[in-house]
């Protein structure tokens, strides 16, 4: 077990309570009542290092057994824990709201002391449940505040990591929208079921997470020809509309998301592997964990790598075809339908691949995916429909604002998502077509 | 097994002051997709802003009851505004998305603890229903007896305000959506470029579709949040716009009583599958591996995913609708 992300209060059954408290709180339905007598599903967590610097390079090593004490901001003492041998700590607080963590110096070994600017503690907005981070380091004060502007190259970073990840996922979303017409609305569920898929595979089966993304990936992609054959292509040769077929893409994505709901339950998890990366890697101004830099690179890669295909290979050129005209790339000898099968195959495999970076960055959960589709959407919707290198400016666009919005408004990161949101509604004001897009968006 | 509890508390679910305030919702849902063919997937949005334009000034600041009221359909018409400014020259896919991300925005202000001074956060507010409680001539503490079901005075007193509204509201479209107005708005349904051809400022009636829809959403917000005394953002999830889509299709689009038989239905069914798992997965009927207490809850919501599914491939006019005049063949 991962002390830094899972809490060890959670037990699977109180895990299954919590999703199920989840769940009764995003619907109060008639004729229930909402339970309310678990642990509080809000808590502030993060570890303690002892950092010092040994010939310029930066070493820093867990601390256990140091006391940690959360208050509220008036002093009255809320909740305390102690540091386990990975250095890491839970403190659930039992509502939302503003608090003081602190180190109890009376804890800590000799020799060592709590770092300057975090003498007075760290003041946390802790929103409804969700999981606060806070890291103490100890020792020489070596990490000195650092001033806004400071933070900025970092946030564009955070920013780049995000945007590579829908990116990765909204590649398929489009090209889907292009050769189809249909806005997928269960697309998040494909980036959650691949997450889920690695998860299994990785916690439940013990495979290594690589060996369990590949085959996770895999999965996806099958599921986006099933999908396919199953169900999309028998609509469209019943001449249903791409209206029905978006709602029916909406209900399925309801279906979809309580049945992972149902199955996996309501709790964050990290895959068994490369999540605890203290030692971060400098690149200037900016840190980054290994974990990171891989998954940014390996989207890169994709994103290369779907962006040749489309440009080059015949098949790719067949896919743009479709895009541009159904009827002519049919009329030229196109087999528009074996174009869409492996569209799916591929928008699916993509989608399962962001799935599992998204899981080593931010964690498994249920809904994952349903977050990151509004953003999907956004960043299609921003670059021009059905464009997919539109897509990868849009992803681009969305991921920065995304972050760049918790920098210029402090402590609003509940309010993450609005930032792209509103981006979105305000570009559809001035330039409705998006940024490389067409007219034929407007009705 | 207790069939009878089950079948009563399930019918009660269909006709409680909950299922009026959803119905309410569903019915300002109706003008916008069933007459006027305005794909509005944030009509949780309208209800989110009715619930709390009521609820902050009362509770926050102590207002009275009638000067709340008023900036309930205020605050609604100016939320109209602002999403069909930029949304309603856009294609029924465009719209779609970007009025969810309108009515996400809403729940994640009104959710963020950065406001938690203005709407108590992901708590909400509750002590703003004293109006309805002034104006309840039963006991607002006592039980009172509905078949099977037991319910206190104040609900059973929300049942009947909510769905006398709901009889106004089917009055009021009914009548608005048999004059010239109404009609422009299904010749908007049927053929946006016929009803501009013909001179109608299609971009116009559309706003007018929007706000009006809007505000009986707001008010079925309002009847939500009141009759359980508490104006929560999860109340206002997205599932609440999918759950009422699939009451306007179930009921039929476009019709007076869509909403009103598909309310019933809906919640009937819901929550006859909803206490059926409850009961058996307490009683051990059903093998735990499958369900058990902490799952069966999701099962309503997959039931009802598939049903709007189902529904839209297989019976898109839904039980009264008329199938020429089904709106999801209109772009």
């Amino acid at each position: 077990m991962n002390g830094l992300v899972t809490s060890r209060l959670l037990t699977p059954q109180r895990a299954l309570l919590l999703g199920l408290g989840l769940a009764v709180l995003s619907f109060v339905g008639p004729g229930q009542q909402a339970h309310a007598q678990e642990d509080p599903p809000q808590s502030i967590a993060g570890r303690v290092f002892n950092q010092t610097l040994e010939d310029g390079e930066r070493i820093r090593e867990p601390v256990a057994d140091v006391v940690i004490l959360v208050e509220t901001e008036t002093g009255e003492a809320i909740s305390e824990a102690v540091t386990d041998v990975d250095g890491s700590y839970v403190v659930p607080v039992p509502e939302p709201g503003t608090f003081v963590v602190r180190i109890d110096e009376t804890s800590l070994p000799e020799g060592v002391e709590v770092a300057d600017d975090q003498k007075e503690g760290e003041t946390v907005i802790v929103g409804a449940n969700q999981r606060e981070n806070r890291t103490f380091f100890l020792g020489d004060s070596s990490r000195d505040t650092k001033g806004k502007w400071e933070l900025l190259p970092q946030t564009l970073a955070n920013g780049l990591k995000l945007a590579m990840i829908i990116a990765i996922t909204s590649l398929g979303l489009s090209l889907i929208f292009g050769t189809t017409g249909l806005s997928n609305f269960a697309h998040g569920e494909m980036v959650t079921f691949g997450a889920l898929v690695a998860y299994f595979l990785n916690r439940e089966i013990g495979w290594h997470l690589i060996p369990a993304a590949i085959v996770a990936v895999a999965v996806s992609a099958l599921v986006g020809i099933g999908l396919e054959t199953g169900l999309w292509r028998r609509l469209r040769n019943s001449k249903t509309s791409l209206t029905s077929m978006m709602i029916v893409s909406i209900g399925a994505a309801l279906a979809a998301r309580y049945l992972f709901l149902f199955f996996y339950g309501g709790t964050q998890e990290a895959y068994g592997q490369y999540t605890l990366q203290p030692d971060a890697v400098d690149i200037g101004p900016i840190a980054l964990a290994p974990r990171s830099l891989w998954v940014m690179s390996l989207s890169a890669l994709m994103i290369v790598g779907v962006a040749l295909f489309l440009l080059r290979a015949r098949f790719g050129k067949a896919i743009r075809a479709v895009s541009d005209n159904p009827d002519l790339a049919s009329s030229s000898g196109i087999d528009t339908d074996r174009v869409i099968l492996i569209v799916w195959a591929l928008g699916g495999a993509l989608a399962g691949l962001g799935g599992v970076f998204y899981g080593l960055e931010f964690n498994v959960k249920w809904d994952m995916g349903f977050t990151l589709l509004l953003l999907m959407f956004a960043a299609i919707t921003l670059g021009g429909l059905g464009n997919p290198f539109g897509a990868l400016v849009g992803s681009l666009v969305v991921g920065i604002f995304v972050e760049l919005w918790t920098w210029v408004v402090p402590n609003a990161n509940d309010l993450k998502t609005v930032g792209a949101l509103i981006a979105l509604i305000v570009i559809l004001l001035v330039r409705p077509n998006g940024l490389l897009g067409s007219r034929e968006r407007i009705g | 097994m207790n069939w009878s509890l089950i079948v009563w508390n399930a019918l009660y679910t269909g006709i409680n002051a909950a299922a009026a305030g959803y119905c309410l919702v569903a019915s300002g849902l109706n003008v916008h997709v069933g007459y006027t063919g305005l794909l509005n997937f944030g009509q949780a949005g309208f209800a989110a802003v009715g619930a709390y334009a009521f609820a902050i000034p009362v509770a926050t600041y102590g207002w009275e009851w009638y000067w709340a009221l008023p900036l309930v359909f205020v605050a609604s018409i100016l939320f109209a505004l602002l999403l069909g400014l930029p949304t309603l020259r856009l294609r029924a896919d465009y719209l779609a998305i970007v009025t969810i991300a309108a009515a996400e925005i809403v729940r994640f202000f009104l959710n963020s603890v950065r406001f938690t001074w203005l709407t108590g956060g992901s708590d909400g507010r509750n002590q703003f229903t004293g109006f309805f409680q002034d104006l309840n001539p039963l006991e607002n503490n006592a039980r009172y007896k509905l078949g099977a079901q037991s319910i206190d005075g104040y609900r059973l007193f929300m049942l009947f305000v909510g769905w006398g509204l709901v009889a106004l509201i089917a009055l009021l479209v009914w009548a608005l959506m048999r004059s010239p107005w109404g009609r422009v708005l299904k010749s908007i349904r049927e053929d946006e470029d016929a009803a501009r051809a013909l001179g109608k400022n299609v971009l116009m009636f559309k706003m007018q579709s929007l706000i009006l829809g809007g505000l009986i959403g707001s008010l079925g917000g309002l009847i939500l949040s009141s009759q359980q005394q508490s104006a929560q953002s999860g109340q206002f999830a997205t599932t609440l716009t999918f759950f009422c889509f699939t009451i306007i299709v179930l009921g039929g689009l476009g019709r007076v009583k869509g909403p009103i038989v598909g309310t019933i239905i809906f919640f009937f069914l819901i929550q006859l599958i909803d206490n059926t798992l409850e009961q058996a997965t307490r009683r051990d009927k059903i093998p735990e591996w499958l369900v058990d207490q902490n799952n069966y809850g999701q099962i309503k919501f997959v039931v009802a995913g598939l049903a709007l599914a189902a529904l839209v491939v297989f019976r898109p006019q839904g039980i009264f609708g008329d199938r020429r005049e089904q709106v999801f063949d209109v772009r």
